[in-house]
């Protein structure tokens, strides 16, 4: 890592404030650490998990969230800065972000807000996408909002370093099914704009390709049984 | 009959989407009087659409004979009569649909269709006593995590690929032991743990890579610890993404539904991982995990109440039919 620091034997660096988020695979408590604000991400053990699998998923995922994270900075793209990374803890001290996840306040948004984020939004998985990453988790949980209206990206655990279609497209599967389940109903005007977005950064071909190959995946996932059952 | 009794409903259900034929009859008071089923077995080799229909043809008077003595019910007393109209083989769930037009025709009762998914999770909650659930839904060929959100059933997660009973099917199959248990049952003198591709995109899980994996090391590892990582990374996968659809869907409660649910190792994974969120799990008993009758029945009872009966010209099958297609306009009445 370049721009991350790693640390060893489990120390705790700074005074833990409070928790803001129990994910489902790590907490992420407020810090304070010499008068700067931060968060520590820490992946907590799953008891459920055979202990080798536990242990290998959390370290891979630590060490490759800030493998991604680097390069997203890289391309300029907004998602929390790493200060230090503790592998044997499995845990990054990220940049605090002072905002919302997304899906708890894009319901009350006035549409032409909910527009102009789905097309910012749009914006900067097309830059990530030709920048060569997949999300792998994009949904309006893993996006936050500032007081200032600027989303950032968030929660790069399941993400990849690609160029795969297949990979690009599940991330655009992933969002629509999002709306789909939790904000059904913005969720045509959204995907417009999202998609609108998409294209000036991604260039209309390189859209076209994807959008074909997120149809390809909806007939493979859904009709599993009937296809199953039919032959 | 007691006055008690007068606006107590009873529906007759048919189920016939693969190899099961069954008929069930509930009542809106929550009773299953009835759960007649007949199952389809080739002599050889998978399920063919054709030769199950005919089956289910063959069957379809007996069983019906069956049910309602079972219910000890006349066709007359029946309120409505519900079918399965998808998704499934379009051959056999013609059959169920000619029979309950029939039916539904000849008494002059309301035709109800039922999206057999659906049925699922309705008999879920009925028996479990569970009422807001993230489900967990490993039949067959099917692997989906789904929950109630506004007004439907949404898919939140599911296998961009093969099914996970499929993968262990299969797996089973090539190694010589068999189908699931047989892989489960070696896991259990499994000592040593092989990486094998872990792969979850958000609530959505993907097992062909892991199979293929899987399959390479037969015969250059011991088959019992290669069972042992196969069924321990299948059955992670399901319960990170489960986790993820209860925390994303704010949920307290989780419902299997399906026959991996009767996994041992599986429900005990589900169970700790619900520990650490308060979270409570409910399984499907075996009699009502597979297809059956009575779900249909059951389910045909709720939408009846809540009026989403069908016309004859209306109730042509729909083999594509998907879960967050169907309305569950009961939910929305607290039901």
């Amino acid at each position: 890592m370049e721009d991350a620091r790693s640390i060893e034997g489990g120390m705790m660096i700074g005074e833990k404030l409070e928790v803001i988020r129990i994910g489902a695979e790590a907490i992420i408590s407020r810090l304070e650490w010499n008068g700067f604000k931060m968060v520590s991400k820490h992946r907590v053990p799953k008891p459920y998990r055979f202990p080798e699998l536990d242990r290998w998923i959390r370290d891979r995922r630590t060490l490759h969230e800030a493998r991604v994270i680097t390069s997203l900075r890289r391309l300029g793209i907004p998602c929390p800065a790493i200060l230090l990374m503790d592998r044997s803890e499995a845990t990054l001290y990220l940049q605090l972000i002072e905002g919302v996840e997304l899906k708890k306040v894009l319901d009350s948004l006035p549409a032409e807000e909910v527009e102009r984020l789905a097309n910012e939004l749009g914006r900067m998985v097309g830059r990530m996408h030709r920048g060569g990453i997949a999300h792998g988790d994009l949904t309006t949980s893993n996006i936050m909002l500032d007081r200032m209206g600027n989303l950032y990206l968030i929660d790069f655990g399941l993400s990849a370093i690609t160029d795969d279609l297949e990979e690009l497209a599940v991330d655009i599967h992933l969002l629509d099914r999002s709306l789909e389940s939790v904000h059904h109903r913005l969720r045509a005007a959204f995907m417009r704009s999202f998609l609108k977005g998409y294209a000036t950064a991604a260039g209309m071909d390189f859209l076209q390709t994807l959008i074909e190959k997120v149809k390809e995946i909806r007939s493979r996932g859904r009709y599993v049984e009937e296809r199953r059952k039919r032959h | 009959m007691a006055a008690s009794k007068l606006d107590e409903k009873l529906v007759l259900g048919i189920e016939s989407t693969a190899h099961t034929f069954g008929v069930g009859i509930a009542s809106s008071s929550g009773k299953i009087l009835a759960n007649v089923n007949y199952v389809y077995r080739p002599r050889e080799g998978g399920i063919h659409p054709r030769e199950a229909a005919q089956h289910h043809s063959r069957i379809a008077a007996k069983a019906l004979r069956e049910a309602l003595e079972q219910a000890g019910v006349k066709p007359v007393d029946l309120d409505g009569i519900a079918f399965s109209i998808g998704p499934g083989m379009g051959p056999c769930l013609r059959v169920g649909a000619t029979v309950a037009r029939a039916i539904a025709l000849r008494l002059g009762k309301p035709l109800i269709g039922v999206n057999h998914s659906v049925a699922h999770i309705e008999i879920g909650r009925l028996i479990t006593g569970c009422k807001d659930p993230v489900v967990l839904y490993v039949a067959g060929g099917n692997t989906m995590i789904t929950s109630y959100i506004d007004g439907r059933y949404r898919v939140l997660g599911e296998t961009l690929d093969i099914a996970a009973g499929n993968c262990l099917d299969v797996f089973g199959i090539k190694a010589g032991i068999g189908p699931m248990p047989a892989p489960e049952e070696y896991a259990r003198r499994g000592e040593r743990f092989h990486s094998l591709p872990y792969r979850v995109k958000g609530m959505d899980v993907s097992f062909s890579g892991l199979l293929t994996a899987a399959l390479k090391l037969l015969g250059e590892v011991r088959l019992e610890d290669l069972c042992l990582s196969i069924t321990e990374t299948v059955y992670s996968m399901l319960t990170e993404t489960l986790e993820r659809a209860l925390a994303y869907a704010e949920k307290e409660e989780i419902l299997l539904v399906g026959g991996l649910a009767r996994s041992r190792r599986l429900m005990e994974m589900i169970e700790e991982m619900a520990k650490l969120h308060d979270a409570k799990v409910y399984a499907v008993p075996p009699e009502y995990a597979g297809d059956n009758g009575a779900m249909i029945a059951w389910t045909g009872v709720l939408q009846l109440i809540a009026g989403q009966t069908l016309r004859i010209e209306d109730s042509r099958v729909r083999p594509r039919f998907r879960l967050d297609e169907a309305e569950a306009r009961w939910r929305m009445l607290g039901l």
